[in-house]
């Protein structure tokens, strides 16, 4: 087969939504193209910014954290050490070994050493491992970028990450949730920085085959805390609807982001009529920002124990590290008894 | 006895090695494999293969998942 861009040499990647096939020099242009179209539709970055990157290890991070500093943006990486076991030391190692190629050194934020390590966090208090992965993330990707003085938030959710989190959120009519999806949340009163998701045009494949080809060495084994996630079940989903019905994912998700649809713009402002998203309230960034379930009217509060923006009185990330001390305690109060 | 060669397909993430007698398409060692391929990338050292690619007795190639969770 060959490459559907050049006509010359041999395609190395099939991509079926757009009808087309690549050699990997025209894909890189092809994809550095989709990311910065992306970028530009819905004004994520601009040239000034200051660009703190979430990287996990994983694809997507890398990738993104990749055509981010060859599009010339100011950047630095945040790597955050869940604590698991073998798995975050050889996600690390990738990290810090593909940042050394680029000439930078990532932030790196241990929760061991932050009295939160993930597993253990999970057994204390009862909750699903990914809600507490995603509490704590979004704590520390908002401190460290408002302590280091970046101008936003990046991290590498692709458009297989986006269209099973709005597959979810329509299947359980999560109208709260919907309202605040999209790959810009703008930044907010009491210290929350913009954060936005620059790959929402790619699919997995093409970040996997971006990242094979530029010969980054990222992580292939799934986090083992991971295993049940219900995302998986929304993404296999999709995955066959886009196997017979190529495009799908794309239409779906640009459909949704389309500011005319009422569904994002949550059930008071359907009601009182249009708003587009780049108008939506801080409030949105700043629930989205706190997790799940959590938000509410007039201005954000600041965290007694911390300082970080918040709605009630302490933050979540504060009063799930509290739950966690709280258990830690009565554990070691059984075992000396 | 000899043995010939064949083609071996490795699944890293599912900690699988199959050996299937060539040629065969990419695509029907992913079915072969049991893997549905906008799943996975398909790589042979430096190579990304694509699913109408031929495979020889003798190579190897290396099926990766692209789906992450979480």
């Amino acid at each position: 087969m060959k490459c559907k861009r050049c006509r010359r040499a041999e395609a190395a990647v099939e991509l079926p939504s757009h009808h087309s096939a690549f050699c990997p020099d025209c894909f890189f242009v092809f994809f550095r193209r989709q990311v910065t179209e992306g970028i530009r539709k819905l004004r994520l970055l601009a040239p000034e910014d200051r660009v703190l990157v979430c990287v996990s290890g994983g694809k997507d991070s890398l990738v993104l954290w990749d055509v981010l500093i060859d599009e010339g943006y100011e950047t630095e990486g945040l790597y955050i050490d869940l604590g698991i076991d073998g798995y975050s030391d050889r996600s690390k190692e990738k990290v810090l070994a593909y940042a050394a190629s680029r000439g930078k050194t990532p932030i790196v934020v241990e929760l061991a050493k932050e009295g939160i390590p993930i597993p253990e966090a999970a057994r204390c208090v009862r909750m699903q491992e990914c809600s507490i992965c995603g509490t704590v993330k979004r704590y520390f990707f908002n401190r460290v970028a408002a302590e280091g003085k970046f101008t936003v938030v990046a991290t590498g959710h692709n458009l297989d990450d986006e269209t099973a989190r709005l597959l979810g959120n329509l299947l359980h009519w999560q109208r709260d949730h919907l309202a605040r999806q999209h790959p810009l949340l703008p930044e907010a009163d009491g210290g929350l920085v913009r954060k936005v998701k620059p790959l929402w045009r790619v699919s997995e494949i093409e970040t996997a085959a971006y990242g094979f080809l530029k010969g980054i060495d990222y992580v292939t084994e799934e986090c083992p805390m991971s295993e049940d996630a219900t995302s998986l079940v929304y993404k296999e989903a999709l995955s066959r609807i886009e196997d017979r019905m190529p495009g799908t994912r794309i239409v779906f998700y640009q459909g949704f982001l389309d500011p005319s649809n009422p569904l994002r713009k949550g059930p008071e402002a359907a009601a009182d009529g249009n708003m587009a998203r780049e108008d939506a309230p801080a409030a949105d960034a700043l629930r989205a920002a706190e997790g799940d379930g959590e938000g509410g009217a007039g201005p954000p509060q600041v965290c007694v124990e911390c300082g970080a923006p918040t709605y009630t009185e302490t933050c979540s990330f504060c009063r799930l590290k509290e739950r966690v001390r709280k258990a830690r305690s009565l554990r070691v109060a059984r075992v000396s008894r | 006895m000899y043995n010939a060669p064949m083609i071996t397909v490795r699944l890293p993430q599912r900690k699988k090695e199959l050996e299937i007698p060539g040629p065969r398409r990419v695509m029907d060692l992913l079915a072969d494999a049991g893997v549905r391929p906008t799943t996975v990338i398909v790589t042979r050292g430096k190579k990304l293969l694509t699913k109408d690619h031929r495979v020889e007795d003798g190579e190897t190639i290396d099926v990766i998942s692209v789906v992450s969770g979480g």
